[in-house]
């Protein structure tokens, strides 16, 4: 329950930790309850630690070109309690408030969240279903990625190294017209996902013109269900809509279910998820 | 026995609603657990566990460790060959007991079996030494499940051994074998009750200090039982024993976890011995999930026999314990509390029970909240549901009809016990008042014929406390206390008991405040240190107010007398009484205080001769009989078709441990008990893989109940005085993990029982249920 | 924990045979390795550096190869043994010819022991079947560099 030794690092400015972090021999520490906690197994034992807890400019949520701007170190509680995400982007708080407990949500990060890339993460599916992009910064540049090319597979990112995720750009739903919803079935134990639906829908004349759905938990990396979204042409096909929502996927396994009954789940929460996202329709 | 208080306070505190008087320093963070005891020249221990449930050694380097900067020492197996074995308190006939060593010698038996210890100036050279040294193992088959170690050809735990059987034990009482064959209906069932991991929030810790020049020897640990610790790691360390202090101080729960002596006490005792520096080790999440001991762990095999009108007649038990690798204090002891409770509150005249107690390549089983009780409870409630089923009886009216009687107490059951007292009725009908039973019928009724799953679940228990009588108990059976009163007038009580959590600093400062009516500021209680507190036995078996509380109340009684004797003195009178923290003179009416008795009797001025000076009174109370608690759980609850998750919609408990001395933490108690058999029922259990693997290795895959996981707990109780002790109590600290396991899971069955379901074991997983109901109740 | 699972390789059977034996190739595609020297017949010992995100393990082991029956398939069992704990997976491979290649079908079961056996429960199954994954990505690659070379021969 002790990490190895380690340098450790707090830098003050982005340009400093990006130096810091430059020759990609360093592991970047945010809210750090993924990454402690392997290092205290010492299943991980980076020689260099850069906190990035004292590099100014990277909290914040603001809205800029019809986009929400999320810096990497905002923490769960303050997307989960943002009046702006609330009413631009109320899948995203609805998905933070699903997170582990209140200490979690008070130092975890959406920056370390999605950096991680634990196939149970909660933001994942909510991001898949906003569209999200996420931009990143080296020393030397900058690139934005479609969330579904930033994650990889399992515990797996695109990031490159020396690069750092400097924030997450999501969508935004206006006037209510879109339905949102994350649903979660909860590990007893741990508390992420068995599976997570995140779904938004909208309608028009009594069909579903638009819908996303990103799911969790149910397959090495959260995934977009686009088979899903191309069911559901009308309220009346939620059923039959979410339950292709496992068609074609090596479903995970664990203790605490088998690939069989995270199918079945995945499809109970996606069609929960959908019904309630189609009745806060305003 | 005659209560011979002389309280004439309008009010006691006996029976009043207070907070802890621990509580402050608790909820401020100023207690003092063992991780922080601060000393110079402190060193650091970390032990090398095995990775291997069987294994050989092949061959073991230390020497990397050893030449890392920072390391005072490495012990091995082969240098604590002069540190006396593990001790095993239990002794059942031809018991089995295999040489329990602190550090492994050639053989590993179970994932986290000690091999090395590492001291370093501080814990985290210590750590990073730890994975220098060299070992190599040689696996070997293991076995980690009970019933597969019993199979012929199974892997040997102990080569010695090669049936893996520890003991076997029988008990009967009655004609078993007679009922059964007059039985009009014979039910049987296996029912499981999974290993638990007992999970106290501090894990354990030892200091240990020792001062080469006086030769003594200091261990500071996180224990139940400081003297039976100091008895025990006194022996296996060829200590004197008064050369031997031990210190408990806060103690972060136990739960019988900590009701033992394990390998560390003596290990950081010699260490600290050997380097002549304070030692410290405190064990990880990981070393306590792997190393302190589990809890339950039995397949038990049932039947019962009973009359067509429902009169039960016999019931018969094959119970197969997983012991673990070893024995720890009390592992072989555990199941036969199973067997003797089996009969539970009812009239079962003709039992017969075996008990298999099996080896297996895993950490030893040992006590843990209701260690016995909540399995036997559990099986014989599981098996009236089952006969109610079966003859189509309403569940509370089979148990109704068969309880033992109101009037038929002392009650000898088959199994050899002498229940105390009660009215096991009482709470039953209390229980369903509270739910309105007839009327919550009908909701499920109709509730189940719209498709939901909503499901009743009865439980009435017995247990057996205040353990116990000396001759029914591996160790002595009483407790002891010391109250002194000090010369300014400040109370005192010293507790032979050890409490950690129960609240008995402030349960038996109320005792002693109402006996010599002083306020209960003024009256201290001090515990947990063998070189203060006069040998004492502990806490546990719910017998610290139970056995504790009665010692306290003999050594008020004591003291009492010697006060009069005081007052009589100064009063100059024969015509005496003392009541409400004063001495009166009856004649004159003139009052002499508490506080200038006290100063008086220190002072000893023109004492008549033989009158001791002082105001002190010790007493070690050994009780006739254990006491026997009783009540009734009942849970209402929902079984999610879609998902087979299992939402408790009501939970309501009617404890009955006779007098109440604080209700706050009676309730206190009742809850947090109902909440780890809430963990038992629906989400824990330790899991080992083919391989010996503890693959539930950390809180991410073992599922303690978390608050947002508990539901609301309605709790009521009845008041059956036990006449085994002056203060009517019967203890409480483990009847609420007793009392829910069965209730939760009979609601369960009952909520699927229109699918054929007849029995599930625990813990009830979503999974597991939303299987069942796919496969239409067809496991 | 069980495995089962197939992959297409673009070469004939006796090919893709070949290539799931040559040491070479084999330290080249497990993930990680960094050594791979022949000890005996169908023995290897070789060497893994795991690395998955911040995880980290290294872990010396053996590979050996049983019951071989070219080219239609053989076991093939790869144990490993490190500071974060070991595994041993023991599997069938079958080579089954299709269109183009050869489809290769594994089924088999790793055990995992010490730390990731108690520790990493959640995440066993899918870092077990993303190794696997890698192994076959990068075996296709070599079948692919294999045949481009070998066509410009
Ligand atoms: C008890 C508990 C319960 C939890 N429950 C849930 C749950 O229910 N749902 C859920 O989704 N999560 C859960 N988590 C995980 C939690 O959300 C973590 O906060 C999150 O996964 C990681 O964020 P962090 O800020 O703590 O990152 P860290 O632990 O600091 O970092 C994680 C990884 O990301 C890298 N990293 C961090 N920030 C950046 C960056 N800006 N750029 C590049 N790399 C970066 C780090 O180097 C590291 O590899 C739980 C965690 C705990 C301890």
């Amino acid at each position: 329950m002790i990490p190895q030794e380690f340098e450790y690092s707090a830098p003050t400015s982005l340009e400093e930790a990006l130096h810091l972090i430059s020759d990609g021999s360093a592991k970047v520490l945010a809210g750090g309850l993924s990454l402690i906690p392997l290092m205290k197994l010492r299943l991980a034992a980076p020689g260099h630690v850069v906190d990035l807890g004292r590099v100014p400019g990277l909290s914040y949520i603001r809205e800029e070109g019809g986009k929400l701007h999320i810096g990497a170190m905002t923490t769960h509680y303050q997307i989960e309690s943002s009046a702006l995400v609330h009413s631009r982007c109320p899948l995203l708080a609805e998905t933070a408030a699903h997170i582990g407990d209140v200490q979690v949500r008070n130092a975890g990060t959406i920056g370390g969240s999605v950096a991680h890339a634990d196939p149970a993460a909660d933001y994942p599916a909510a991001l898949l279903a906003l569209d999200a992009q996420v931009r990143l910064v080296t020393a030397s540049g900058e690139r934005t990625l479609p969330i579904q090319d930033f994650l990889v597979d399992t515990l797996t990112t695109a990031l490159e190294p020396g690069e750092l995720v400097a924030e997450v750009i999501v969508d935004v739903d206006v006037d209510g017209a879109t339905g949102f919803c994350y649903q979660k079935m909860a590990h007893a134990a741990s508390g992420f996902a068995i599976v997570g639906a995140a779904v938004r829908v909208r309608r028009s004349n009594g069909r579903v013109s638009f819908s996303r759905v990103g799911i969790t938990g149910l397959a090495p990396k959260a995934f977009r269900a686009t088979g899903v979204e191309s069911l559901l042409q009308t309220p009346d096909d939620v059923a039959s809509a979410a339950g292709a929502v496992a068609d074609g996927i090596e479903a995970n396994s664990d203790l605490a279910a088998s690939a069989e009954y995270r199918c079945q789940m995945a499809r109970v929460y996606t069609a929960r998820a959908l019904r309630q996202a189609l009745a806060r329709i305003a | 026995m005659s209560m011979a208080t002389t309280v004439t306070k309008a009010e006691t505190l006996v029976g009043r609603r207070l907070r802890r008087k621990e509580d402050p320093r608790l909820i401020t963070g100023t207690a003092t657990y063992v991780d922080d005891i601060q000393m110079p020249g402190m060193h650091y221990a970390a032990i090398l566990r095995s990775p291997h449930a069987a294994a050989r050694i092949r061959s073991l380097n230390v020497q990397p460790a050893l030449d890392h900067p920072g390391v005072a020492a490495v012990f091995t197996g082969a240098d604590v060959a002069g540190v006396g074995p593990v001790p095993c308190g239990a002794s059942l006939p031809g018991l089995r007991v295999p040489a329990h060593s602190v550090l492994a010698r050639d053989r590993v038996y179970f994932v986290g079996h000690p091999v090395a210890v590492v001291v370093a100036t501080d814990r985290y050279v210590a750590a990073d030494a730890l994975d220098l040294i060299e070992v190599e193992y040689q696996p070997l088959p293991a076995v980690a499940n009970p019933e597969k170690a019993l199979e012929p050809g199974a892997p040997a735990v102990h080569p010695e051994w090669p049936d893996n059987l520890a003991f076997t034990y029988h008990q009967e009482g009655g004609e078993p074998d007679r009922a059964f064959a007059e039985a009009d209906v014979v039910v049987r069932q296996r029912i499981i009750s999974q290993r638990l991991i007992p999970t106290a929030m501090e894990t354990r810790g030892v200091v240990a200090d020792y001062r080469g020049a006086e030769k003594s020897l200091t261990i500071y640990s996180s224990t139940q039982i400081p003297h039976l610790m100091r008895s025990l790691v006194a022996q296996m360390l060829g200590l004197a024993e008064n050369r031997l202090r031990v210190i408990t101080p806060e103690v972060g729960g136990g739960f019988g976890s900590k009701l033992n002596v394990y390998a560390e006490e003596a290990l950081m005792g010699f260490v600290a011995m050997k380097i002549g520096k304070p030692v410290k080790w405190i064990e990880s999440r990981r070393e306590n999930f792997q190393c302190t001991i589990h809890g339950r762990g039995h397949v038990d095999y049932y039947e019962i026999a009973a009359r067509k009108d429902g009169a039960v007649l016999g019931l018969r038990l094959k119970l197969i314990q997983d012991l673990g690798a070893y024995h720890q204090l009390l592992t072989p002891a555990i199941p036969t509390l199973s067997v003797l409770m089996m009969p539970g509150l009812y009239k079962f005249r003709n039992v017969s029970a075996d008990i298999l107690g099996v080896f297996t390549n895993c950490v030893p089983t040992d006590a843990y909240r209701g260690a016995g009780r909540p399995e036997a409870t559990h099986g014989v409630e599981r098996m009236m549901d089952l006969l109610a089923a079966e003859l189509r009886m309403d569940p509370a009216e089979l148990r109704l009809l068969n309880f033992i009687g109101a009037d038929e107490f002392p009650y000898a059951t088959a199994t050899g016990l002498s229940y105390d007292s009660g009215n096991y009725a009482e709470p039953l009908k209390k229980a369903l008042d509270l739910v309105d039973y007839h009327r919550l019928r009908e909701q499920q009724q109709q509730a189940k014929a719209s498709g939901r799953l909503v499901g009743i679940g009865i439980s009435t228990y017995g247990e057996i406390c205040a353990f116990g009588p000396s001759p029914a108990t591996p160790a002595g059976g009483w407790e002891s206390a010391t109250v002194k009163i000090e010369p300014s007038g400040a109370v005192t009580v010293m507790t032979g008991a050890s409490p950690h959590g129960q609240g008995e600093e402030t349960t038996f400062a109320q005792i002693a405040a109402d006996e010599l009516g002083v306020p209960i500021e003024d009256v201290i209680v001090v515990h947990g240190d063998t070189a203060i507190v006069q040998y004492g036995i502990g806490t546990f078996g719910s017998r610290g107010t139970a056995v504790g509380g009665p010692a306290v109340y003999y050594a008020l009684q004591d003291l009492k007398a010697k006060i009069l004797k005081f007052g009589e003195l100064l009063l100059e009178s024969s015509d005496v009484t003392f009541s409400g923290g004063v001495c009166t003179c009856n004649r004159t009416g003139k009052t002499v205080t508490l506080a200038q008795i006290a100063a008086a009797s220190y002072r000893a001025m023109k004492l008549p001769p033989n009158t001791e000076p002082g105001l002190v009174a010790t007493h070690f109370w050994e009780p006739p009989n254990f006491a026997f608690p009783f009540g009734a759980h009942i849970v209402v609850s929902e079984v999610d078709p879609e998902t087979g998750q299992v939402e408790i919609k009501r939970y309501v408990a009617v404890d009955d441990c006779g007098k109440i001395i604080n209700p706050l933490l009676v309730d206190g108690q009742v809850h947090g008990g109902v909440v780890q058999g809430l963990g038992q029922a629906l989400f824990e259990q330790a899991v080992y893989d083919q391989d010996g693997q503890l693959v539930t290795g950390e809180l991410m895959d073992y599922a303690v109940p978390k608050a947002t996981m508990v539901p609301w707990i309605e709790s009521d109780h009845t008041t059956t005085p036990s006449p085994v002790n002056p203060l009517g109590v019967k203890g409480v600290g483990e009847a609420g993990t007793i009392g829910c396991s069965p209730a939760v899971v009979n609601s369960v069955v009952d909520a699927l029982g229109h699918l054929g379901v007849r029995h599930l074991d625990m813990p009830l997983t979503p999974e597991k249920l939303w299987k069942l109901i796919q496969a239409g109740g067809q496991a | 924990m069980k495995v089962a699972g197939e992959y297409l390789l673009a070469a004939a059977p006796d090919r893709a045979y070949d290539l799931l034996q040559d040491p070479e190739v084999l330290a080249r595609c497990m993930p990680g390795c960094d050594h791979l020297a022949r000890t005996g017949p169908d023995e290897y010992e070789m060497r893994m550096k795991m690395v998955i995100s911040s995880i980290q393990g290294l872990f010396a082991g053996k590979v050996s190869i049983a019951d071989q029956d070219r080219p239609a398939g053989f076991r093939l069992v790869v144990e490993g043994n490190g500071k974060v704990g070991f595994m041993r997976g023991d599997g069938l491979l079958t080579l089954v010819p299709q269109p183009g290649g050869t489809e290769v079908r594994y089924e088999g079961e790793v055990r995992v022991g010490g730390m990731i056996a108690g520790v990493g429960q959640r995440l066993l199954d899918t870092t077990a079947k993303m190794i696997i994954k890698r192994f076959f990505s990068k075996l296709a690659a070599q079948v692919d560099g294999a045949s481009s070379s070998g066509a410009g021969a």
